[in-house]
This record gives C-alpha cells, structure tokens and sequence, in this order.
C-alpha cells in the first residue's frame, strides 16, 4: 500500500481528524511493541484506513504516550482494539513482499537500500508470517502472478489490477459476522484496485522512462510519457466506478464513530485525490519537505 | 423485529414530515438501481425491505393513511433468466446461481461472439469487479443491437452515481474542484507524521 488515502479535512470538524490522528497513532505504536522500532516507518495512511475498516464502529480506549517524532508532547493513542494489530500484522507482510519485488526489480546498487531495509525488518516479517500465514503466502503467490501478467505486457487494467485487488480482499477473512465480511471484501477488492490504478497513473512518466511494465501504456497504447486528456477521461470514469463500488457496500455496513471520517474518505478523498493524481497535482512529499512541513507544524500549532 | 424508529435512524418523537424524509433518503441510499449487477445485491434488497417494514410499521402506528406516504421502491432490477440460445441459457441461470466462474468457462468456450455473448461477459465482468472491461463489453453488445433495452439498461447502470448523502453530490474524480483539492492535499498537515511512513524507501 502506498499511503494515498486520507480523510478530506475540510469536510470534518477537528474532533474527527483528531480521531484519525489517533488511530494513526494507535497503528504506529502498535507497530513498535509488535515489531520493533523499524516496523514503525512501514506505517502509512493506507493502513490506517484498514484499520478503520477492521474495527467495530465502537468508540475505542486511548492511552497518552509519547514517541520519538514528538519527544515532549504526549499523545493520545488508539489501544486494545484487534483492528490494530491485524492492520499491524498485515502491514509488516505486505511491505516485506513489496522490498521483495523492488530488490527483484532493481540491480545490485539501486537495490541496496531496499536490502537495507530489508535486513532491518527480516524479524518483524518473520514474526508476522507466522501470525498471519495463510495471507503471507497469498501474497507471495499473487506477486508471482503480478510479474507474470507483467512479463506478457498484459494490456488490461481489471487483469493487471486483480492480483493486489484480491490480496486485499483476503484481508476480510478476519472480520467473524459473514455479511460484514462479503461487505468487506468488497470494499477491499476495489480498494486494491484503485489504488493500483492510481498508482499506475501516478508513475506513468517513471515507468515509461525507465521500460518498467505500466498497464495504462498498453491498455490505451500510450506513445509518450504523459497520459493524453482524453485517456485521463475514461481512466477517471473506471475509476469512479470502483469508488461507487465501495461506498455501496460501504452503506450497507454501520461504522459507529468511523462515520464522518469514512464518510468523507468514500465520497470524497477518492475523488478528489483521484483527481490531483491525473492532473499531476499530486505529490509525494520528500524527506526534506516533510521535514521542513514538521518545522512549520511544530511552530504554528494548527 | 427491531425497533422500526432504529431502523430508520430516528427518534420516536420524530414529526411525520421528518420520518418521510428518513425514509425517503434511506430509500435512495439502498435503491436496487445503485447494486445493478453487484455481488452485494442480497444484501441491499434486505435492507430496503427492513426500512419499507419500518416505515409501514410507523405509518399504521400513526394512523397516517396509506396513500399519503412516499412511493415504495421494492422490486427494481430483476435478472432475466430467459434466452433463445440454450447455450446463453446456460450462461444466464449460472449468473443467477451467483456461479461466475462457470459463466465465464461456458462463454469462452463458446465460438460465436454476437451481441448477447458481449452483454452476458459484460455481466460477469461487472460482478468479478472488472470495471473497464464490463464496460467494453456492454458498450460492444449495445453496439451490436441498438434496439435491446436490456442491454441499454445494463450500460446505464455502470453510469450511475449511486447514493451520496446531501453535501457530497456531483462528486467525480474527472470534476473535481482542484481549488478545493489543494485544501485537501496539504490536510495531511493536521496530523503529525513520523516522516511520511514507509513511503521514502518503497517509492512504488
């Protein structure tokens, strides 16, 4: 997961992001009782999200603490929910299997770092493949489908899209009440398969540059490196049919407290970041601009 | 049955005008036009049924005269199971057993690829969450016959909005307003990150 989905802030008064934060929090500090203090950095917005999307809906207990991004302040943390440590558990799996792909995908040098990291997190991958088992060798089989359908050059997006699709709807295993379950294996499935379109949209120009297989380039036969207006159209419209796709099964579920936040993530964010991925207002931030972001937070407290 | 007042999110001393408007928006919310061809179907049909109870159940309580209430909305899409083509027959009762992967074995093994073999993969593809291909299909098979209305309807229906409560209407990735989205991709601020998470060594 690549960290794309957050609440939209403008549509939610600051108790509700504040609620975000913790769960945010809570996912990052049971990221390092669980796994130590390197799992801490595989944490994402993403996850976060799953870890929305697993829990109950009921108002969770939090605990003050403090981390080492914020030595001073003491925060408050989500706590005690399963939500969390099954989000934790599925992270750690699924960011291994990603270094995986990236040492797989680059040479001896650009690959160092990746080993780094990989040899930082070699326990904390151990430890949750034996807590989730049957997930950790799901994902390994469907990455070996994914290279695959990249091999062959496979020129449709729903195809190319199925792997990470699936994989994230086996995420729906855990939740005990079998309705909630097909609702959220909905919701997961077209969950993956946006955020692996988005993704691909977001790395056209990379993937052209460097040869890397990028479905969009074979699905709309794409010459240069930049996707034409008239392909952002139809992608947007598969799009928006996988979000409605999520906030209809999302309807059919009661998510409690999680409501105003969900309801801005489904019928909002994914549009709107939708959007800023296709006209290339998007970014991800930079170490150095996230640092430099942290300095200003920090001085005008919002 | 559960407390009819629950059901519909309100409270027992709601006003008339304020139960029909629960109703009414919980009637769009689970409408079966916005589960045309979707897995979760079942589910949705359920719930209308549950808040048309509940509503009927409020109305008799109140004594309010049936004709005065809002339009019921029970029975939209119904799949037609009926075909010419033994073959496509076989492909239709699969897809109402919920069978896909059958009806996509019986329509690939099948050699001529006419308008209702076009509908038909449409269909599956829909149901399998392959957005872009469903589409591809039904827009080839409407192409193919014009005059089908089932084919038509099976098109629009990818081309529903589906419920957004009041506030989130005409939302779409193509349109979104980038003013605001501006706003929205700086609001990451709120929240204090540990530098970005896993993001600066898995650049995907």
């Amino acid at each position: 997961m690549f960290g794309y989905i957050r609440p939209a802030a403008h549509r939610l008064p600051a108790q509700e992001t504040e609620r975000f934060r913790t769960a945010y929090c809570g996912l990052c500090h049971t990221l390092g009782k669980r796994y130590g203090f390197a799992a801490r950095f595989l944490l994402n917005y993403d996850f976060v999200f799953l870890v929305i999307l697993l829990s109950d809906g009921t108002e969770a207990a939090c605990v003050s603490c403090r981390c080492a991004a914020h030595p001073l302040k003491r925060r408050c943390a989500m706590a005690g929910q399963r939500a969390l440590e099954l989000a934790a558990d599925h992270s750690v799996v699924l960011s291994w299997w990603q270094l995986q792909d990236q040492i797989a995908d680059h040479g001896f040098w650009a690959g160092l770092p990746y080993r780094l990291a990989a040899l930082l997190l070699r326990r904390a991958y151990q430890k949750a493949g034996a807590r989730v088992p049957q997930f950790d060798r799901s994902v390994c089989r469907r990455l070996s489908e994914l290279s695959h359908l990249e091999a062959e050059r496979c020129a449709s997006i729903d195809r190319a899209a199925e792997p990470f699709a699936s994989l994230l709807a086996e995420i729906a295993q855990h939740v005990d009440e079998p309705d909630r379950r097909r609702i959220l294996q909905h919701i997961l499935y077209h969950l993956g398969r946006w955020i692996y379109l988005i993704d691909a949209a977001d790395d056209f120009a990379g993937d052209v540059k460097s040869g890397c297989y990028n479905p969009l380039r074979y699905r709309y036969a794409v010459a240069g490196d930049e996707l034409p207006q008239e392909v952002k159209q139809v992608l947007a419209q598969t799009l928006d049919e996988s979000i409605r796709q999520m906030s209809g099964a999302y309807a059919l579920c009661d998510y409690g407290v999680w409501t105003p936040i969900l309801d801005s993530i489904f019928y909002d964010s994914f549009y709107g970041i939708g959007q800023a991925v296709l006209s290339g207002s998007y970014h991800k931030p930079t170490r150095r601009e996230l640092f430099r972001i942290k300095q200003r937070d920090e001085e005008e407290p919002l | 049955m559960n407390d009819p007042y629950q059901v519909l999110n309100i409270s027992p001393d709601a006003t008339d005008e304020e139960v029909k408007h629960a109703y009414r928006e919980m009637a769009r919310k689970y409408h079966p036009d916005n589960y045309h061809n979707n897995p979760l179907a079942d589910l949705a049909q359920e719930r209308m049924k549950e808040i048309n109870e509940a509503y009927e159940t409020i109305q008799r309580r109140r004594r309010i005269s049936s004709g005065a209430g809002a339009q019921r909305q029970t029975d939209g899409y119904s799949y037609q199971t009926s075909s010419r083509d033994p073959a496509m027959q076989q492909v239709r009762l699969a897809i109402s057993r919920g069978d896909i992967s059958l009806a996509e074995r019986l329509l690939n093994s099948t050699a001529v690829h006419h308008a209702e073999w076009n509908f038909l993969m449409g269909i599956v593809c829909s149901r399998r969450g392959w957005m872009d291909e469903a589409r591809r299909y039904l827009e080839t098979a409407v192409q193919m016959e014009p005059g089908n209305a089932e084919y038509h309807s099976a098109l629009a229906a990818l081309n529903n909005e589906g419920y957004r409560p009041a506030g989130f209407r005409g939302v779409s990735t193509a349109n979104y307003d980038s003013s605001v989205c501006m706003r929205f991709c700086t609001a990451w601020l709120c929240c204090n990150l540990l530098g970005g998470g896993g993001c600066f060594f898995l650049p995907c």
